[in-house]
């Protein structure tokens, strides 16, 4: 996690200092795709929700699922919603914490399009978050030379934070797309419990950071129905 | 598909290690022991019994310093031997559940309340600091009585 950090650091540092240079050059050349490439709704599944399991420490899995259109051109503002669950299940401790989270935001979309069909985006973004959970000590067992177990009730808790991230989504076939996104994710507020705290937060991961580093890897599918009202445009008199 | 392979590879590696939890800390009293006429520090030949246990704490060892674990209860006892001189020891505490993290778990800190001793080869004891947290350090000075004239 410290590699992939320090990675992301890197890059950001890179794109800060690359921003900078351009900046100098006051090249800012004007975007020529000022049009609406993609139609209708994009509705998406996170493909990696469910194995979670294999890089977190601890039992970690659920579902997340995404809605977005692109509203104005470039902008997409985009909803998601998902479930987690965490178990961790050693000699001391059974917990088990799950619970919904939900994200507001919008992505824009950085690659410029040559053609109204070229609907691949290279794209940043900015997340709003927040989740509803509950966790629960089932047992817990102490380390001790006088035998001491117990279990505590559940704890109901809410947290939310942002979230900036950096992705590609990419037309497989018509209508259908794949993407992913490396996300960092920074910690607004959580409620704080007496005993234990919050460990883990849906959508977040572990409570004790405030940064953490995510990846996702999505299917969608663009609902081709476009909800705009077409503009007639009149015919030039001659 | 070799890249595949070594894909597959990593995640089971990454998978087989991952499960490794830490145990809890624990907070430990810590006894001095002290000669009651020098007022210095003697080594004794130590067994500690916890009551009730079948497994004795410190089994037959030469200490000079003893760290001793106390339970969930209101009072702790330990049934001691010194150089074969049985005492007992009552500690009285108030004990608070504290959090280590989800992947340890739990102790328990203590204050101490009181002591209450038999005066076999225990002369007196002398309580430092009554918190005993995980953080070891000295919380009684236990002043033996010496075995014979020039000893320790």
């Amino acid at each position: 996690m410290r590699i992939l950090s320090f990675t992301f650091i890197l890059c950001l540092l890179a794109a800060i200092s690359y921003g900078q240079k351009e900046q100098k050059k006051k090249v800012v050349p004007k975007r020529t795709d000022n049009f609406i490439r993609m139609r209708g709704l994009r509705l998406g599944a996170d493909l990696t929700r469910p194995f979670q399991d294999y890089w977190t420490k601890g039992n970690r899995y659920g579902s997340e699922f995404s809605a977005d259109m692109e509203l104005w051109p470039n902008w997409f503002p985009v909803f998601e919603t998902g479930w987690e669950a965490m178990k961790i299940k050693s000699s001391y401790i059974d917990y088990s914490g799950s619970g919904t989270y939900s994200r507001l935001g919008f992505d824009y979309n950085m690659l410029q399009a040559m053609t109204k069909k070229d609907k691949d985006l290279f794209f940043v973004g900015f997340r709003y978050g927040f989740a509803v959970a509950h966790q629960q000590v089932n047992s817990y067992q102490l380390d001790s030379y006088w035998p001491a177990s117990g279990h505590l009730g559940t704890q109901n808790f809410t947290a939310h934070w942002g979230e900036f991230m950096l992705g590609l989504k990419g037309e497989m076939l018509h209508n259908f797309y794949m993407g992913w996104t490396i996300r960092g994710k920074i910690m607004i507020d959580k409620k704080n419990l007496e005993i234990p705290s919050v460990y883990f937060i849906p959508g977040y991961g572990k409570a004790d950071k405030s940064f953490t580093l995510d990846f996702t890897y999505s299917m969608y599918y663009n609902i081709p129905w476009d909800f705009r009202k077409k503009k007639t445009i009149p015919e030039k008199k001659h | 598909m070799k890249q595949l392979l070594y894909l597959i590879c990593f995640l089971l590696v990454v998978t087989a290690c991952k499960e490794e939890f830490e145990a809890p800390p624990k907070a430990l009293v810590q006894l001095t022991l002290l000669n009651s006429s020098t007022k210095g520090t003697i080594s004794a030949k130590t067994t500690v019994l916890g009551k009730g246990q079948t497994t004795p704490w410190i089994n037959d060892s030469t200490v000079s310093k003893i760290l001793l674990p106390l339970s969930s209860n209101e009072s702790t006892c330990f049934r001691v031997s010194f150089d074969s001189k049985v005492d007992t020891i009552t500690f009285y505490h108030s004990t608070t559940l504290k959090y280590a993290s989800m992947e340890s778990g739990f102790y328990n800190e203590y204050k101490l309340r009181s002591i209450v001793n038999t005066h076999n080869r225990i002369d007196s004891i002398q309580i430092r600091d009554s918190l005993i947290t995980t953080n070891w350090h000295e919380n009684i000075k236990l002043y033996l009585h010496p075995l014979s004239a020039g000893s320790n």
